[in-house]
């Protein structure tokens, strides 16, 4: 259901792939490290539903729309490291989540659940897409 | 004006119309023949509080009469006829003939059982025919759809006071999205002509005076003439660009009463204003900027108001071969079309031209928002792109509700309405084209269609993600949805689900498969505007589908026992993410902004503890009913069955698990 009404917003997406990229050749300090063990996808799984992050990107990591199309976050590329630091400071409409809600090893963990997730699949093999 | 006895003194009697407050307000008139005496010993406080008081009480004195008492006694008791031959409403119920006024929705009302009586047995329940709506919301809404798919309002009717307050929030609706209703309310305009109890608190001196900031006019007449009058001028200023709808109080003794000389009552011809045109220099200056321009861009909200609107764009942006932003306010511009970029809205930033076309919130449009704790906004496009907005939206304005949006400055400002505009501005800018241009149209147009291509493919992709998934994802519901749907005359009349889906992946290619949005985002419109958009659809033999929130289906349930009263056939799907999402959403973002938990965003936002069972709420009120749906697999068997309901006649609703949008 919608409050507010808003045209979609697709540079919104651009502007948190570019931000995205910015993290990722800088990195943060504080953050998991790439050498860190890899996290605990069922926690991230549990943490992913128990801390909203569903609400705008889907239980699956489809994508979504809020106020515009929200990115979707299945086989989610970014590095552990810059995917925290993209946490800490979101761009944009993006909630930034602190430590204090959200620490590096439980947003590791979502990291690897994003990662465990189906991205996309060829379009061609599902009939019902191309009608 | 008045036949209602008004023999100087109140009706004796009255006081027995209740303790509690709320009398039979079919009684005004029963008890003249009662004593002036009788009256005067029943109206003191004593004996009106007798029946709750509990306390014997001694019978009051008569007063001694004087002058005026004792002259009234003397007099013949006043005329007291008990049938009649005619009302004024069987004039009102002429006029809304002449007017061509299909349905009158409402749910009845004593201040309106004149109008009510007249429309069933003097114009034969035809022309208008009631809907029943168990909600004055419902009411305008339905009428608010109705008009949008139909291109003529139709009339509802309600109390002028309560019922005028449960109506309210629907007219503001059609009022942010242009969209002509003709409400109606009843009232007692003579306060001596007022029963005890329930018609004090439902009569006002203004009852328009609520709505009068989301309407467009609206009178009280105090004839019939006068109704005559008011009520065509009513109907053509709504139906006049900008539209809007417009309220008629109606006095309850002006419906009831006989008409002296129907002779002498004359109906006025109705004759639409021909919409206004831009001027034919600025035009002409607009599509000098266009055919220069290299990236122009045309963004349209409220264009086509009726079938003619959307060849006309498409006229206009094939000639160009340029972009074309849709934001969806109209079935505006098809949505597979090479030059349909509405999902490519950063092509903006290219722009050196760019034509906004009956645009309501283009600052919005033109912006990129950022909701953040020191809110900012950064345009969208260049500073040197040239903005022209052509649009009736600038003519008619109020101040109080601001759904204008932000002041965006411009370069050229055409008032006009853009559908009766575009075939000078076609012919102008067909004049300037020579094959030069012609020949960099062409390949512009290109490099638009292979980027719609790469659009629309992209969208297919995304789909994949979660196919399988349970709950069911909105690109699934959308696709399967499609897919019973494709090869019948199809009408999407609502989606509570932010749009995108079905228009990434359905083909969107007449006048009818679309009609916009709830203007004003009041919550409880996608149901009941679906069934008005049904009702249109139904002579046309039109499959109608809505896809619509659970928390809007929340606030006008009963309007599924209209759709089953009336047998409109709807095709409803019940997007049940059991969440007000974008609230969710919204809270979500506060929790993760003030960093004290993020884990109880449920609290407020969602619709669980228990979950609601639409489907046999549906059963319930009449409708054929299936769900909760939660395997993606069950969808495409259930959507059958319900779309073969739909073809027979009938409404359907289907119960759908799904995530979030």
């Amino acid at each position: 259901m919608m409050i507010r009404q808003y045209a979609t917003r697709p540079g919104t997406i651009r502007a948190i792939a570019a931000a995205s990229v910015l993290f990722a050749v800088v990195g943060t300090s504080g953050a998991a490290r790439a050498e860190d063990p890899p996290g605990d996808a069922a926690n991230g799984k549990r943490l992913y539903l128990a801390d909203g992050c569903f609400e705008c990107h889907g239980r699956a990591g489809q994508g979504g729309r809020f106020n515009y199309l929200t990115p979707a976050l299945a086989q989610e590329a970014l590095p552990v490291d810059s995917f925290i630091a993209f946490l800490r400071e979101a761009p944009n409409d993006m909630p930034s989540f602190s430590a204090a809600v959200l620490s590096d090893k439980d947003a590791a963990d979502i990291h690897a659940f994003l990662q465990s997730l189906p991205g996309p699949r060829p379009a061609k093999d599902i009939p019902l897409l191309n009608q | 004006m008045s036949k209602r006895s008004n023999a100087g003194h109140d009706n004796p009697g009255h006081n027995k119309a209740g303790y509690d407050g709320a009398p039979d307000a079919g009684r005004r008139n029963f008890l003249k023949g009662a004593t002036i005496a009788g009256a005067a010993a029943l109206s003191t406080p004593a004996a009106a509080n007798t029946t709750v008081s509990g306390f014997p009480e001694q019978r009051p004195k008569a007063a001694i009469p004087g002058p005026k008492l004792a002259a009234a006694d003397a007099m013949p008791p006043p005329a007291d006829p008990v049938s009649q031959t005619s009302s004024g409403g069987d004039f009102m119920v002429d006029v809304f003939k002449t007017l061509d006024i299909d349905y009158l929705a409402m749910n009845c009302a004593s201040s309106f059982r004149g109008l009510h009586e007249a429309v069933i047995n003097h114009g034969g329940n035809s022309k208008p025919e009631i809907i029943t709506c168990p909600h004055e919301e419902i009411a305008v809404h339905m009428g608010q759809g109705y008009a949008k798919m139909e291109g003529k309002p139709l009339a509802m009717i309600c109390h002028g006071v309560v019922g005028l307050q449960h109506a309210s929030m629907a007219m503001y609706n059609a009022w942010c999205d242009r969209v002509p209703v003709i409400v109606m309310g009843g009232n007692i305009i003579e306060a001596n002509k007022r029963a005890p109890g329930a018609e004090w608190p439902h009569s006002a001196i203004d009852p328009a005076a609520l709505t009068r900031d989301f309407v467009k006019w609206d009178d009280q007449p105090v004839s019939l003439q006068h109704f005559a009058e008011s009520a065509v001028r009513a109907y053509k200023i709504a139906t006049t660009p900008p539209m809007a709808p417009v309220m008629l109080s109606l006095d309850a003794e002006l419906q009831e009463n006989p008409i002296e000389n129907r002779g002498a009552l004359r109906i006025p011809k109705l004759t639409a204003a021909i919409p206004p045109q831009g001027e034919e220099a600025a035009l002409a200056q607009l599509a000098a900027m266009l055919v220069a321009a290299e990236n122009p861009v045309i963004i349209c909200d409220r264009v086509a108001r009726t079938q003619g609107g959307m060849p006309r764009l498409v006229e206009l942006a094939e000639t160009l071969q340029c972009a074309v932003i849709d934001n969806f306010g109209r079935m505006n511009f098809p949505s597979r079309h090479p030059l349909n970029q509405s999902f490519r809205r950063s092509i903006l930033s290219q722009a050196d031209v760019i034509l906004a076309m009956e645009v309501n919130d283009l600052w919005g449009t033109l912006s990129d928002f950022h909701d953040r704790i020191v809110r900012s906004s950064s345009p969208r496009y260049k500073p040197t792109a040239k903005i022209v907005t052509l649009g009736t939206r600038g003519l008619y304005m109020k101040a109080n509700y601001q759904d204008f949006g932000r002041y965006q400055e411009v370069d050229l400002d055409i008032a006009g309405d853009a559908e009766a505009s575009l075939p000078v501005l076609i012919e102008q800018v067909k004049r300037r084209v020579d094959e030069g241009r012609k020949s960099a149209f062409e390949a512009r147009g290109k490099k638009l269609a292979a980027a719609k291509l790469a659009t629309i493919e992209q969208a297919k992709s995304d789909a994949t993600i979660g196919w399988d998934a349970s709950p069911i994802t909105t690109a699934r519901l959308c696709a399967e949805l499609y897919n019973q749907i494709k090869d019948e005359d199809w009408s999407l009349v609502g989606t509570s689900i932010g749009l995108a889906w079905p228009h990434r992946l359905w083909n969107f290619d007449k006048a009818h498969r679309w009609n916009g949005l709830a203007g004003g985002g009041g919550v409880g419109y996608t149901l009941p505007s679906s069934l008005g958009a049904a009702l249109a659809n139904k002579r046309h033999g039109r499959l109608t589908v809505a896809i619509g929130g659970d928390g809007d289906f929340m606030f006008v349930p009963s309007t599924l026992w209209t759709a089953a009263h009336h047998k409109i056939p709807l095709l409803y799907i019940v997007h049940n993410n059991r969440a007000y999402h974008q609230e969710y959403m919204y809270l979500q973002a506060m929790a993760a902004r003030h960093g004290r938990g993020i884990t109880d965003t449920d609290i407020g936002t969602t619709i669980k503890d228990p979950f609601v069972d639409y489907a046999t709420l549906a059963k319930g009120f009449g409708v054929y009913g299936e769900g909760p749906i939660n395997d993606p697999n069950d969808l495409g068997p259930a959507l059958k069955r319900a779309v073969a309901m739909v073809k027979s006649g009938q409404p359907a609703l289907l119960d759908v698990v799904m995530d979030q949008r």
